[in-house]
C-alpha cells in the first residue's frame, strides 16, 4: 500500500522560512540566552560558588528559578509573536489573497499558532544547556527536564492561542499585543477572584451553620472550590514546580485545607491536577483558535468597510 | 462562465451593489468601468468569495459562489489592486507557498512556476527576494500567483493602478497573452482606453448599478452620436470675426442634429447627435452655403468620453461605506 506523505501546513512552512531569515529571531534568541546566562550567574553567585564556601541547598534553586524565568519569558514573547500573526497579514494586505485559496481559516490560525510554537521550541532547545547545569549541581531528574519542556510547550500554546485570537479581532499588531496581555492577565486574575469569592461564600455559609451549633468554621467545606483554579493556565505549572521542589502536590495542599474531608471524586481530580488542568486549558486554547478562525472567515457578515470601487 | 443574478450588497444603510445582473461568456475579457465607489470592487470580491452578498447569486461555471464559496476557490484566481508580499521570501518560494495552498508540490510546482514566470516575463528574477522587485514586477508576479492553480476565471481589480507607462504596457501584454490562451478575465480599471484595447466587452457601473454593458464596439456605436464636431472656417470677406461667427452659428443651428454651438478662439465646437453620414451631410451643407472650411473633424470615440458621458461626472468622487 502506498504511504500517504504527511504534509506540513503551508502557512507554518512559510512562516518558518520567513522568520528564520529575520534578524529579529536571532536577536530574540540572543536576548533569551543572555537573560538565562545572567540568571545562572546570579544563582551561582548567591550560593557562594565564586567564594571558598558553597551553599549547596541554594544551588538546587537553579532549576526552578531558570524554569520559572523561561516560563515568564515565553509568556511575554509568544503574545508578541502571535499578536501580529493575523493582523500582520491584514497590514500586509495578504489576508484576502489567503482567503481566496482553498486553505481553511482554522488551518490559517493553526499555522500561525504552530509557527509561534516552533519559535518556543527553538527557545527551549537553546535553553537546554543552561537547564542542564542543574544536572551537574543536582536538584533535578531527567523526568523533570522532560516535564519542564512539556510545560513550556503547553504555556506557549495557551498564550499563543490568545495572541492569535486577539490578532484576529484587532486590526493593528500593537493593539493586538496589548489586548493579548490584558486578556491573559484577566484570565489569571479572574480565576483567583472567582476562587476568593467562592472561598468567602463558603466561609460565611459554614460560619452561619456552625454558629448555631456553637462551633468555629475551619477549612474549606466545599472541596470543589480549589478546582476553580484549574482554569488558570498556570495551575499545572504551579503543581509541576511544587512537585519538583518539595514532596508536596496540589492534592496534599487541598487535602490539608479541607481537613481531610475530601471524597473519592475530588481526590481523583486533585491527584490528576496536572493532566486535567492541561486538558481544560488546551481545550480553551483550541476554542480561542476556533474563534479566531470564525472571525477571519468571510462567510460571516462583516462590518462596514471602505468601498473603493 | 460567470453569471451574476440580482446581486445586492449592503454595508449597513449604504447600498454598494444594487440588483446587478451580468453574464460573461467563456474566453471573454470583460472590463468593469465606473467611478470610485461604484461597486466594482465589491462585485469582484463577491465573485471571489471574499464577501457575502446581501441577496442574489453569483455562478462561476454553474457553481454558486454564495452557496458554496469553497467550491469556486479552485476556479477563480484573484489579483487585488494591492500586492501584499512577505519579506524574506524569494520569487520561487512565493509561488511555491501559494502552490502548496492548492496542494501543488514537488516537480509539478517547479514546472508550473517556471511556465508562469516565463509568461509574466520574470524568469530572470526567480531567485530575487519579492520585496526587492519593482511595483510593476510585483503586480505581474501577483498575476502569476493567481494563475498557479490554472483557474478558469481570472479576476483583476485595477491591476494597472500606480504603475508607470512601461509597467502598464508589460501588464497589458501579459493580459493579452492570457486572453489569447482562452482565459476568462474580468478586469476593472480607471485607464479606460487601455480597457478598450484589451476587452471584448465592458460594463459601466455607477452607484451600484450596471448602467451599460455589451461589446466594446456596440457601446462605442451608441455613444457615437454625442461626440462633438470641431469646425474651423477661413474668413476672406469684409465681415468681422463676430459677424462670421454669427453666420456660422445661424447656419449650424438650422441643422437637425445640432444641439449646441460654442466658439473657442479659432474654432466652433458643435454638439452633434447625428451619425457619420449626417456629419458628412453637415459638411456638404456648410460648403454649399459658401463657407470656406479649413478644418472639419469629429472627436475620436474613446471610453473616457463615453464613461464621462454615461456617468455624468468626472468619476473621481470618493464614497465611504
Amino acid at each position: 500500500m502506498k504511504k500517504k506523505k504527511l504534509k506540513m501546513n503551508p502557512i507554518l512552512k512559510k512562516e518558518l522560512v520567513v522568520s528564520s531569515r529575520s534578524i529579529k529571531m536571532s536577536m530574540a534568541l540572543m536576548c533569551v540566552c543572555g537573560m538565562l546566562t545572567l540568571i545562572v550567574i546570579a544563582v551561582l553567585f548567591s550560593s557562594g560558588s565564586f567564594r571558598y564556601s558553597y551553599d549547596y541547598s541554594s544551588l538546587i534553586m537553579l532549576f526552578p528559578v531558570l524554569g520559572i524565568a523561561e516560563c515568564a519569558l515565553i509568556s511575554f514573547m509568544v503574545p508578541i509573536i502571535t499578536a501580529s500573526s493575523i493582523s500582520g497579514e491584514r497590514e500586509r494586505q495578504t489576508l484576502d489573497i489567503l482567503l481566496t485559496t482553498p486553505i481553511s481559516t482554522f488551518s490559517i490560525a493553526m499555522g500561525k499558532l504552530n509557527s509561534a510554537m516552533a519559535v518556543v521550541l527553538m527557545y527551549v532547545v537553546t535553553s537546554i544547556p543552561f537547564i542542564s547545569i542543574a544536572f551537574v549541581l543536582g536538584g533535578m531528574k531527567w523526568t523533570s527536564l522532560f516535564g519542564l519542556i512539556l510545560m513550556y510547550i503547553y504555556i506557549g500554546f495557551y498564550v499563543g492561542s490568545v495572541g492569535v485570537f486577539c490578532s484576529s479581532i484587532v486590526k493593528k499588531s500593537i493593539a493586538a499585543t496589548i489586548l493579548t496581555v490584558v486578556i491573559g492577565c484577566s484570565i489569571i486574575a479572574g480565576s483567583f477572584i472567582l476562587y476568593g469569592i467562592s472561598l468567602s461564600v463558603d466561609y460565611h455559609a459554614q460560619a452561619e451553620a456552625l454558629l448555631a451549633a456553637g462551633k468555629e468554621a475551619s477549612g474549606i467545606s466545599a472541596t470543589g472550590i480549589p478546582a476553580i483554579l484549574m482554569f488558570n493556565p498556570y495551575a499545572p505549572v504551579f503543581d509541576f514546580f511544587l512537585r519538583s521542589l518539595s514532596s508536596y502536590s496540589v492534592y496534599e495542599l487541598v487535602d490539608r485545607a479541607c481537613n481531610g474531608k475530601m471524597n473519592g471524586f475530588w481526590e481523583f481530580i486533585y491527584k490528576a491536577w496536572i493532566p486535567l488542568s492541561v486538558l481544560i486549558n488546551v481545550a480553551i486554547s483550541l476554542l480561542f483558535v476556533k474563534c479566531a478562525a470564525l472571525k477571519i472567515s468571510v462567510t460571516r457578515n462583516k462590518k462596514k468597510r471602505k468601498v473603493k470601487g | 462562465m460567470l453569471e451574476i443574478q440580482n446581486l445586492t450588497k449592503r454595508y449597513g444603510k449604504f447600498l454598494a451593489v444594487n440588483e446587478l445582473n451580468l453574464h460573461v461568456g467563456k474566453g471573454e475579457i470583460f472590463g468593469f468601468v465606473g467611478p470610485n465607489g461604484a461597486g466594482k470592487t465589491t462585485t469582484m470580491r463577491v465573485v471571489c468569495g471574499l464577501l457575502k452578498a446581501t441577496s442574489g447569486d453569483v455562478f462561476v461555471d454553474g457553481i454558486s459562489a454564495i452557496k458554496s464559496p469553497s467550491s469556486i476557490k479552485r476556479k477563480v484566481g484573484y489579483v487585488p489592486d494591492f500586492f501584499g508580499v512577505y519579506d524574506n521570501l524569494k520569487v520561487t518560494e512565493y509561488m511555491e507557498f501559494y502552490g502548496s495552498l492548492y496542494g501543488i508540490e514537488g516537480s509539478d510546482m517547479e514546472t508550473i512556476t517556471d511556465g508562469l514566470l516565463e509568461l509574466v516575463n520574470l524568469t530572470d528574477k526567480k531567485d530575487f527576494y519579492v520585496d526587492t522587485l519593482s511595483r510593476g514586477m510585483k503586480q505581474r508576479l501577483c498575476v502569476a500567483r493567481a494563475l498557479i492553480h490554472d483557474p478558469e476565471l481570472l479576476v483583476l481589480d485595477e491591476p494597472n493602478s500606480g504603475l508607470d507607462p512601461r509597467a502598464r504596457f508589460e501588464m497589458k501584454e501579459v493580459l493579452k497573452n492570457l486572453g489569447s490562451m482562452g482565459k476568462t478575465i474580468i478586469i476593472s480599471s480607471h485607464i479606460l482606453p487601455e480597457l478598450a484595447e484589451m476587452c471584448s466587452s465592458i460594463g459601466i457601473m455607477e452607484k451600484g448599478r450596471l448602467i451599460a454593458s455589451g461589446k466594446v464596439e456596440e457601446i462605442m456605436e451608441k455613444s457615437f452620436g454625442s461626440r462633438p464636431i470641431h469646425i474651423k472656417t477661413f474668413n476672406d470677406s469684409q465681415a468681422s470675426e463676430e459677424e462670421a461667427h454669427d453666420n456660422l452659428n445661424r447656419l449650424l443651428m438650422e441643422q437637425p442634429n445640432v444641439k449646441r454651438v460654442s466658439f473657442t478662439e479659432d474654432e466652433a465646437v458643435v454638439t452633434f447627435t447625428g451619425s457619420e453620414e449626417e456629419s458628412a451631410k453637415l459638411l456638404k451643407c456648410l460648403v454649399s452655403s459658401g463657407m470656406l472650411i479649413s478644418d472639419f473633424y469629429r472627436e475620436k470615440e474613446d471610453l473616457e468620453s463615453l464613461f464621462l458621458e454615461i456617468t455624468g461626472g468626472d468619476g473621481n468622487e470618493e464614497k465611504e461605506a
